[in-house]
């Protein structure tokens, strides 16, 4: 296993390695660990040790290094990265120009020092809960290869949980982060919408899309997130708010006060992920339940925004290409395309509604808590779940936990959580858990999974032998 | 796949297909059918949320 990012950054600061040795680590797990579990696109070793040289010869000279030098990391293959062809998991754009620069938060990963390695495989276009892609093909589980990574970051989560990476960035429309997080056992933040500019990613839905990072402790993912802070007037979304950042302090304030989502929360959650809920409350203290009572609706209206913005983004190239198109991709965004506007004005009035039932419960509460996945990662090739006697479509339920919560744009920090059970398959397997605080609130979310992570409840585990 | 008056949601993605461009064979239009009565369910579960009549949609456009 690689080590944490704040444990690499401070043995180059302090001169115990260099990033070039670090590197090599990295490479060698990475050509050791990826063949069979596919969580790489592309690899940018020759770049990476540029960086890497950059990193050593400034130690060399004694100037002080940027917080996250020489740690290596990777990022979902729709992240811009200059002189490559940004793929977003599509066939469609393989042909494409390579990207002339840099995504603006890949650029400001560079400037904290981290040393770019891959791009990694996504479910195609990001519409979907798997990484089961047709063109680039299924990203495994590292702690049990018959099953999924989750999605749409597959890649992303995988190779965090696989230990060839500590950190790696994905986006998150509906869940595309704290799903694949939650079933390779990784840390993920889905921060505030609007927090991190998305400007040089490959878009989806612009009404959802987030971006952010996984990582294999806590500390790595508030470094990374705080190195990824900051306006951008080039994405429209993008806050123009000053960086405020969460790593200098990862303590959570005394008194919070945290409850547990029921209703649909619990309803979706099988018997695994409530363990999982269950640990972390006890954990956190948090003994009230509470309800999210538009968390339904607001799944739907996510739903519904969803296929109609996807749908119109892609009709040009769905119209000339659709055979270039995966089987399950190009029929559900072409239908998407059809949704009527009335449906899309009464989703965005419903979201807006969610939005502010969720603000008066955090006139009660600091931090929500939900299971970030209805069940441990599925075998690939699964069709459906069964959650608590009722069956739904992997594709679409695996996100039933966090589409809610994405739609009203609330930052996330998901947890990796094993909750044991009865067999060595529940035993093995990880669920995590959506710690889900008040817009712009990061800080809580990421110093409760710090807690969690020095209680020795959220934390990242070797993977499985291959 | 035929085209039937008895099936408002086949005749309305035939119609919507047409309008934005689209040609597909029946094959073709048979899947998009079955994605797009998927989201015609979940929709059914909005259309009669309680809303207040003056609710406002979320996105809100900044110059």
């Amino acid at each position: 296993m690689i080590g944490s990012a704040a444990d690499i950054a401070q043995q180059i600061r302090e001169g115990a390695r260099s990033a070039a040795a670090v590197l090599a680590e990295c490479k060698a797990l990475i050509a050791a660990r990826d063949p069979d579990l596919n969580c790489f696109t592309a690899r940018t070793f020759e770049r990476a040790e540029r960086e890497a040289a950059a990193i050593d010869d400034s130690c060399g000279q004694g100037k002080p290094l940027p917080p996250l030098a020489g740690v290596p990391y990777a990022v979902k293959n729709l992240f811009d990265v200059e002189g490559m062809v940004t793929l977003a998991g599509a066939k469609i754009n393989a042909a494409n120009a390579p990207a002339a620069a840099d995504a603006t938060i890949v650029a400001r990963m560079s400037r904290a020092g981290a040393i770019l390695v891959g791009a990694l495989n996504m479910e195609e276009l990001a519409y979907g809960f798997l990484t089961e892609n047709p063109h680039y093909g299924t990203t495994r589980n590292p702690h049990d290869r018959t099953r999924g990574a989750g999605g749409s970051s597959g890649g992303s989560a995988a190779a965090v949980g696989a230990g060839m990476l500590p950190i790696t960035l994905g986006s998150d429309t509906s869940g595309s982060i704290r799903v694949p997080a939650s079933l390779c056992g990784v840390f993920g933040l889905k921060p505030t919408y609007g927090r991190l500019p998305r400007s040089g990613t490959y878009p989806f839905v612009n009404s959802f899309d987030h971006v952010g990072p996984f990582a294999n402790s806590v500390l790595g993912l508030a470094l990374s997130y705080d190195a990824m802070q900051g306006p951008d007037p080039a994405d429209s979304a993008c806050a123009q708010r000053a960086i405020e950042p969460v790593g200098a302090s990862l303590s959570l304030p005394r008194g919070i006060r945290v409850g547990i989502l029921g209703g649909w929360f619990h309803e979706w959650a099988d018997p695994t992920a409530r363990r999982s809920v269950q640990m972390v409350a006890a954990a956190l203290g948090a003994t009230e339940w509470t309800e999210l009572k538009s968390a339904e609706v607001a799944r739907a209206a996510a739903y519904i925004v969803t296929g109609a913005e996807g749908g119109a983004l892609h009709r040009p190239r769905l119209i000339e290409r659709y055979e270039d198109f995966g089987p399950s991709s190009r029929s559900r965004l072409v239908a998407g395309g059809l949704i009527p506007a009335s449906w899309v004005i009464q989703a965005q009035r419903v979201r807006q509604h969610a939005y502010r039932e969720a603000m008066e419960l955090f006139e009660h509460f600091d931090l929500l808590i939900a299971a970030a996945a209805p069940a441990i990662a599925p075998h690939v090739g699964q069709e459906t779940l069964l959650i608590n006697g009722r069956s739904i479509p992997v594709k679409a339920g695996l996100g039933v936990l966090t589409q809610p919560i994405s739609c009203i744009g609330l930052p996330v920090c998901a947890v990796p959580v094993w909750p044991g059970g009865d067999s060595p398959v529940e035993r093995a397997l990880p669920v995590g858990v959506q710690l889900i605080g008040a817009p712009w609130r990061e800080d809580v979310c990421i110093a409760a999974a710090r807690t969690l992570e020095q209680a020795g409840i959220a934390k990242v585990r070797a993977p499985s032998a291959p | 796949m035929t085209e039937s008056p008895d099936n408002p949601l086949e005749a309305y993605v035939r119609a919507a297909l047409a309008l934005q461009g689209y040609r597909f064979d029946d094959a073709e239009i048979a899947e998009i059918v079955v994605q797009f009565s998927r989201l015609e369910a979940i929709a059914r579960t909005i259309f009669d949320s309680p809303l207040p009549f003056a609710s406002a949609p979320a996105p809100v456009f900044r110059p």
